[in-house]
């Protein structure tokens, strides 16, 4: 008989549904990852005890670990589905079974999709953004040093995943912290020579109940960052500025 | 799979989860930063204060008493105590309470080094604070008063270590307690942007360990002193000499000053008072 990878999904058909638990076997293949496995479910919507199911909805887009979608809880830790490779999961037990859940910090949509808008809307209120829309040409660029690229680009690298909020201890909803990938883009826009016009809002706007301040240095975000951000040093810098700037609006404004 | 859209009715009613950032409204931002700061300058700084002094005890209980008699002797030293020490440890310890309250520590799924760390901050901070209430209502606020009869300190911490209870709750809370404030070092520098890279934390890492193992071992010292190098200590060694012989007779409202004081009914004194009213 061919060997078959048995997956324990965390399930439910809308966000007030009840939860749960829809046990897999799927054949097993060399090299396979989260995301396949779940495509071969979708082939094949049957569940171990042989009830015919709706295939398993999840977020995902590149597969190649870059669009930040397909975040969720693999063996209850948060991982990428995409880069989570079945091998891997299974060292050494492949009778152990690969337990899927949705991220457990964001509200449940479908299945493994969540709604992580919240994201979204920090960016917005920090400004991560270089203000160059406008209604006339503002000329060329100013010139960026290449030390300040090479301190900006591990930074850009961030694909929104909100993994690194799922593992903060700190980012939950008697907090509301901001999260570290939010902080994160405020270095890197703040050190955009166009962008920095906005640096004295974001700063302003990070030291809002929910901000830096929340952050209790656990440095899960780092330890989890499937992109290898410096996160714990863009809060340590971004938390200096924040100081600096209330410290400065206390005496001015 | 294609991309889900969020709910439509986010926009109506009341977002779920977690809330996104109140940009620039409210004030926890001071809060906890004056938080922070106060774990360093008072509070920190008085418990190495604390520790020092406590040191004294390795050189008997005379010398405990002298450094006991020269903090009491501090200009405005009642001052000095509600406002670099009490006011600023409860609000220290109020709010920390507040803060260990509200974070999710998830050190069963992400047993990582740091969040350890951050866990320990919070136990080793609650059993500080539930330490120095009774260490600050036992020995500063009840049996005998220190600050009038600084001979009788090392006595009165002896007999409070003779109950073994007692000497591993005293054992368990400095090390919890050199443990929260080196690590509160540590956390201080990296929050505040002093030590942002990774090699300047670890550095620091090692200066905020090193510090925290002396701290502990030079109280964990005293506790050893206290409890066993000095067994027998007398009640009071600086025990109030009789007024009348050792003040000049011009000064007799210090006289009386100092005979009232004495004559307070809890004193405990090794030697009788002996000499009358002048």
């Amino acid at each position: 008989m061919p060997r078959t990878i048995k997956v324990e999904i965390k399930r439910q058909s809308n966000p007030d549904a009840p939860v749960v638990i829809e046990k897999f076997e799927v054949p097993y293949r060399p090299n396979m990852n989260i995301t396949s496995l779940l495509g071969e479910i979708a082939c094949n919507p049957i569940t171990a005890d042989g009830k015919t199911t709706a295939p398993i909805a999840y977020d995902s887009n590149c597969l190649e670990e870059i669009c930040g979608s397909c975040a969720m809880l693999i063996n209850g830790k948060a991982r990428m589905a995409c880069s989570a490779l079945v091998d891997k999961l299974q060292d050494g037990n492949p009778d152990e079974p690969i337990t899927l859940a949705p991220l457990s910090k964001f509200p449940v949509v479908r299945d493994l999709a969540v709604d992580r808008s919240v994201l979204f809307q920090n960016l917005k209120s920090v400004k991560a953004w270089v203000p160059i829309d406008g209604t006339y040409d503002l000329g060329a660029a100013p010139r960026q040093f290449p030390q300040i690229q090479e301190e900006r680009y591990p930074l850009s690298n961030c694909i929104s995943c909100t993994i690194c909020m799922e593992v903060c201890p700190q980012f939950n909803d008697s907090t509301n912290f901001v999260g570290a990938a939010t902080i994160a883009q405020v270095k890197l826009f703040n050190m955009d020579p166009a962008g920095s016009v906005l640096k004295e809002e974001r700063l302003r706007a990070l030291a809002g109940d929910g901000g830096v301040q929340e952050c209790g240095f656990a440095q899960n975000c780092v330890e989890a960052c499937p992109k290898q951000l410096p996160l714990t040093e863009a809060i340590s810098d971004v938390t200096r500025e924040v100081i600096v700037q209330q410290v400065k609006d206390f005496f001015t404004r | 799979m294609a991309t889900v859209a969020p709910p439509v009715s986010s926009a109506t009613s009341p977002q779920r989860g977690v809330q996104p950032l109140r940009a620039g409204q409210g004030n926890s931002f001071l809060w906890r930063k004056l938080h922070s700061l106060s774990g360093i300058v008072p509070i920190g700084a008085f418990l190495v204060e604390h520790i020092i002094s406590n040191f004294e005890t390795w050189n008997g209980p005379l010398a405990y008493a002298k450094q006991v008699v020269f903090l009491n002797s501090l200009p405005l030293v009642r001052v000095l105590e509600w406002a670099f020490i009490f006011i600023p440890l409860s609000f220290h310890a109020l709010y920390g309470v507040f803060i260990a309250f509200r974070g999710r520590s998830n050190v069963n799924v992400y047993p990582w080094a740091g969040n350890w760390m951050y866990l320990s901050q919070r136990i080793t901070g609650i059993i500080a604070l539930v330490y120095i209430v009774q260490h600050v209502w036992r020995q500063r606020f009840s049996g005998v008063m220190l600050p009038e009869h600084p001979g009788a300190a090392f006595a009165k911490v002896q007999h409070e270590l003779s109950n073994p209870w007692m000497l591993a709750i005293y054992v368990i809370a400095m090390i919890a307690t050199t443990w929260h404030f080196s690590y509160g070092i540590w956390l201080f520098a990296a929050k505040w942007g002093i030590t942002p890279g990774n090699r300047a934390r670890k550095r620091f890492g090692y200066v905020c360990a090193v510090l925290g193992i002396a701290l502990c071992l030079m109280g964990l010292a005293s506790i050893y002193a206290v409890v066993y190098k000095y067994p027998n200590a007398p009640e009071n060694v600086l025990p109030e000499t009789p007024a009348a012989l050792v003040q000049p007779a011009t000064a007799t409202s210090a006289v009386s000053l100092t005979n009232s004081r004495s004559a307070a009914p809890r004193t405990t004194q090794s030697q009788p008072r002996s000499t009358p009213q002048s």
